[in-house]
């Protein structure tokens, strides 16, 4: 250890710097038009923080393009599994206010939840008559963002006849050949459980047979659609999206609607009550489900919640798909319970 | 942690004898007591308070029995097997590296040992993401293996792959240690037995390795207890085979809530761990202690000459440290150049688009940024009061100095993951919660250590005359301290304080337990992409940092020659 060693290491920083930041000019931001519905008029500065569940690389691209309307608004991100958030919103919680003021995660349920306790800002996004009524929460704590089916994804290569339907994963041919992710962790999985346990024809039967089957139990989504298009796990129980990516980027990978038809998530979005910031935040929920967020998202292959926007590439058109539409205060009262039965039959 | 190399002297400790304390007369409070003050309050506050809140949480309620309940037996067990099993392998691995690379006619002994010393600027986390494109299930090895033989050769998922990777990434700072003792080791004791009659072999085996003896045994508790607690590589590797360790359960206890109070049953856990450490640092002390002085050596170094065994111990040296080095190197570049998995490997399909994508993402940037202000200024930092501190308990007279140089030392011996729980329990009372100088505080407490060493062992080794002569000519006791001690250790002091920017930079464990928003590593972006599922982008990312590393230590090797 002598100054020279000190002078490489300096010669190391300067290499790093270089490799992490010579290229930033590079990033082909995916902004929409920006002409939208709202004439919104420019923001004074100000910070607001966004928990989400997004992936790191969507989430960033949003950022950006709601940037592109409002550039003075910082948005700062904090991007975890649904159930990481959950957990980080309790320890706040309970230690003082949230530290957030947007919530952008998981499904309707979890925000019945913490508008039942007084957590959440009641905003109707303008332009609300746009959207897909399901999605938007009659009293306006939150509002939905995309349309994120679960479905059968498979590996083209590795699977000739591809399962059709909820009830085939059950069958003895696809033992130990199955992934899905933990409900511990994706917001989505653990509203799927619940929907599963409340549909009659599956219900709890369905998942012991299921159990029966060996699955393993990826801690996310992002994992599942990975281990599919790889092939060491060849059948996948996975939310669309992902599969229509890889999909593009040249992985053997399909998706099967299941017959029974899919539970869907729709990523609400959500401003908490502790915010100071109440116009940025509003304005960043407004951009979400405007037309040129809405825009970005079918860009980033999801399923919007407006019909002026188009579909991904890809994708069916929301009337060829068989949605399940549970009640949605009896899957936010069942959740708990279907996600320990879940983990009981499954870890 | 893991793979920190610390200068630690294995060798004979010399007594300094001009040193003895002298009875020293009542004498007035002056500067350098005012920064022994100082100090104290320094230490007290990064590594006492943050020990204290974990031991005081652990005792505000009795969790034992959870201890003993099944998640918490099962995964201590699994670490302890684990740190065991892995410290053994690497002490082995490193010692017989020393023995050959050192000791003996082997074939190209300066550029393997360079190669071969690569695992520690790879971080484990790293490491780990390479490791599955070799041995994952639908790794380039068992690809090729099932194409051939119809089943995959081995699945490195599992406890088998997390003791196999710790022990890659710890035999260096095994082979540092038993080699700088092997350096100490005069070869006339070997000549000796060789003159008597004893085959090479023979002398090494019953001469020099019984010496290596104390050397190994604290190589061996040093890397045991970085690897007890690692999370990298259990996390990436351990957890789809459902492998859990006390890291990766912590993590999922803070993460996700699975458990009420979750905070008292960590520092409980924390706690178990704490007097893990202490007992091998006990025990370290304790071997130390029974160190014999051998007299240094009046010949050249001997090599031992491997006759017949040279070319066929120098082909299966080579080609297991390439293997080591370069198959992990390969993996991540073919798992950047790939769009996406199940992609087959061929020309038309590799592109640039996962390593720009991974290194243009604002997250990564930030986490870029973030880990190197972090770590630059944990290094300023540590290496100002690592200075101070080594100077005084080995310049000064005080009755003190033992316990501020234990203290200070004591986080080289504690977990990260302990460390990072600590500063988690008190940083809402410190008005720290969710700020990035969260991570800065862990990061001080837990690399302080290394710049105390570092400076501590050329002052010993220096005599006081520099010092007293100043005194004579009138300088008070702080201006001597200030103008001699500190410009004497400087150089330690710089080099230790980079070994802390280095370490820090790519630092895992204590970052991931201490995110918060806009407080992300770049430990934790890869790990985050890793988790994510995007396995392109964090072999990428993981790329850039391995060429980095690697250039970085082909630059100091230029320069060393």
């Amino acid at each position: 250890m002598t100054r020279k060693h000190y002078v490489a290491t300096a010669a190391t920083f300067v290499v790093l710097g270089l490799a992490l930041t010579g290229c930033t000019a590079a990033e082909p931001a995916a902004t929409a038009d920006a002409d939208s519905a709202t004439t919104s008029t420019e923001l004074d500065a100000a910070t607001i923080t966004v928990y989400t569940s997004e992936p790191q690389e969507k989430i960033d691209a949003i950022v950006a393009a709601y940037n592109e309307e409002q550039p003075n608004v910082t948005v700062e991100v904090f991007r975890a599994g649904t159930g990481d958030l959950t957990a980080r919103i309790e320890a706040e919680r309970t230690t003082g206010d949230v530290q957030a003021d947007i919530l952008l995660a998981a499904d309707a349920p979890t925000f019945e939840g913490y508008a039942a306790d007084d957590l959440l800002l009641a905003y109707t996004p303008a332009d609300v008559e746009s959207l897909n009524q399901d999605v938007v929460d009659p009293e306006g704590f939150y509002t939905g963002t995309r349309i994120i089916p679960t479905v059968i994804a498979y590996n083209t290569t590795a699977i000739d006849t591809p399962p059709t339907s909820w009830q085939d994963l059950t069958d003895s041919e696809y033992a130990g050949k199955i992934t899905m992710p933990n409900p511990d962790v994706s917001g989505a999985a653990a509203f799927n459980a619940a929907v599963w346990m409340n549909t009659d024809e599956l219900g709890e039967e369905w998942l012991e047979d299921l159990a029966a089957n060996e699955p393993v139990i990826a801690d996310s989504n992002g994992p599942v659609s990975q281990a599919v298009a790889a092939g060491t796990q060849p059948v996948g129980i996975v939310v669309d999206y992902l599969v229509r990516e890889l999909q593009a980027a040249g992985s053997p990978i399909d998706v099967s609607y299941p017959s029974e038809g899919v539970p869907y998530v729709s990523q609400p979005v959500g401003i908490f009550a502790s915010t100071d910031e109440e116009a940025a935040s509003e304005s960043f929920v407004d951009f979400l489900v405007s037309e040129a967020g809405q825009t970005l998202a079918v860009e980033q292959s999801y399923l919007p919640v407006r019909n002026d926007v188009g579909t991904p590439d890809g994708a069916p058109a929301m009337d060829d798909i068989t949605i399940l539409t549970p009640d949605l205060d009896l899957i936010a009262e069942t959740k708990a319970a279907a996600v320990a039965r879940f983990n009981e039959l499954f870890q | 942690m893991s793979s920190t190399p610390t200068a630690r002297s294995a060798g004979p400790v010399v007594i300094d004898r001009a040193r003895a304390p002298r009875p020293t007369a009542r004498r007035r409070a002056d500067g350098v007591d005012a920064v022994r003050i100082a100090l104290w309050v320094v230490v007290a506050a990064v590594v006492l308070l943050p020990l204290g809140a974990i031991v005081w949480l652990a005792a505000s309620d009795n969790h034992l029995p959870l201890l003993l309940g099944g998640d918490i037996a099962e995964a201590g067990l699994n670490s302890l097997v684990s740190a065991v099993s892995s410290a053994v392998g690497a002490v082995v691995v490193g010692t017989v590296l020393a023995l050959l690379l050192d000791r003996s006619d082997l074939r190209g002994r300066r550029v393997l040992r360079l190669l071969a010393l690569t695992p520690l600027l790879v971080p484990p986390f790293v490491g780990a993401i390479a490791w599955i494109g070799i041995a994952g299930p639908t790794g380039s090895v068992n690809a090729l293996w099932a194409q051939w033989f119809g089943a995959p050769l081995w699945n490195i998922y599992g406890g088998d792959g997390v003791i196999f990777l710790l022990t890659v990434h710890s035999y260096p700072v095994a082979y540092i240690i038993v080699s700088a003792a092997l350096r100490r080791i005069p070869s006339d004791l070997e000549q000796a037995a060789r003159i008597s009659g004893a085959s090479a072999v023979r002398a090494v085996m019953t001469i020099t390795v019984p010496l290596l003896r104390p050397a190994i045994l604290s190589a061996f508790t040093l890397v045991a207890v970085g690897n007890l607690a690692d999370f990298g590589i259990p996390s990436i590797i351990g957890l789809p085979e459902r492998y859990v360790t006390l890291s990766t359960l912590i993590y999922r206890y803070i993460q996700s809530g699975t458990v009420e109070s979750p905070l008292e049953v960590i520092s409980t856990i924390g706690v178990v761990l704490l007097i893990v450490a202490a007992a091998a640092m006990v025990i370290d002390m304790l071997v130390s202690r029974s160190r014999w002085e051998l007299d240094g050596s009046a010949s050249a170094d001997h090599i031992l000459p491997l006759g017949v065994a040279r070319l066929p111990l120098t082909v299966v040296a080579w080609v297991g440290v390439l293997a080591i080095t370069l198959l992990p190197l390969f993996a991540l570049l073919t798992q950047s150049l790939l769009p996406a998995p199940g992609v087959p490997l061929a020309w038309e399909n590799l592109t640039l688009d996962n390593i720009v994508r991974a290194t243009t993402m604002p997250a990564t940037v930030t986490g870029a940024v973030n880990s190197v202000v972090l770590s630059v200024l944990a290094g300023v930092i540590c290496g100002i009061v690592g200075l101070a501190i080594g100077t005084l308990v080995t310049r000064t007279d005080a009755r003190s100095n033992t316990a501020l140089r234990t203290v200070a030392m004591l986080p080289q011996a504690i977990p990260g993951l302990v460390i990072a729980v600590g500063w988690l329990i008190i940083a809402p009372r410190i008005g720290l919660f969710n700020t990035p100088w969260l991570i800065l505080c862990a990061y001080v407490m837990a690399f302080v250590a290394i710049v105390v060493q570092a400076v501590s062992a050329p002052l010993r080794s220096t005599p006081m005359t520099a010092e007293e002569a100043a005194r004579i000519s009138g300088a008070s006791r702080l201006r001597a301290l200030f103008d001699i001690s500190w410009r004497m250790a400087l150089p330690a002091a710089i080099s230790g304080a980079t070994l802390v920017v280095l370490t820090a930079v790519r630092e895992l464990t204590i970052s991931v337990l201490l995110l918060a928003p806009g407080a992300q590593t770049l430990g934790v972006s890869i790990f985050s992409l890793q988790q994510a599922g995007a396995y392109n982008a964090a072999s990428a990312l993981s790329l850039i940092i391995t060429l980095v590393g690697l250039a970085g230590l082909g630059l100091a090797a230029r320069r060393a020659r």
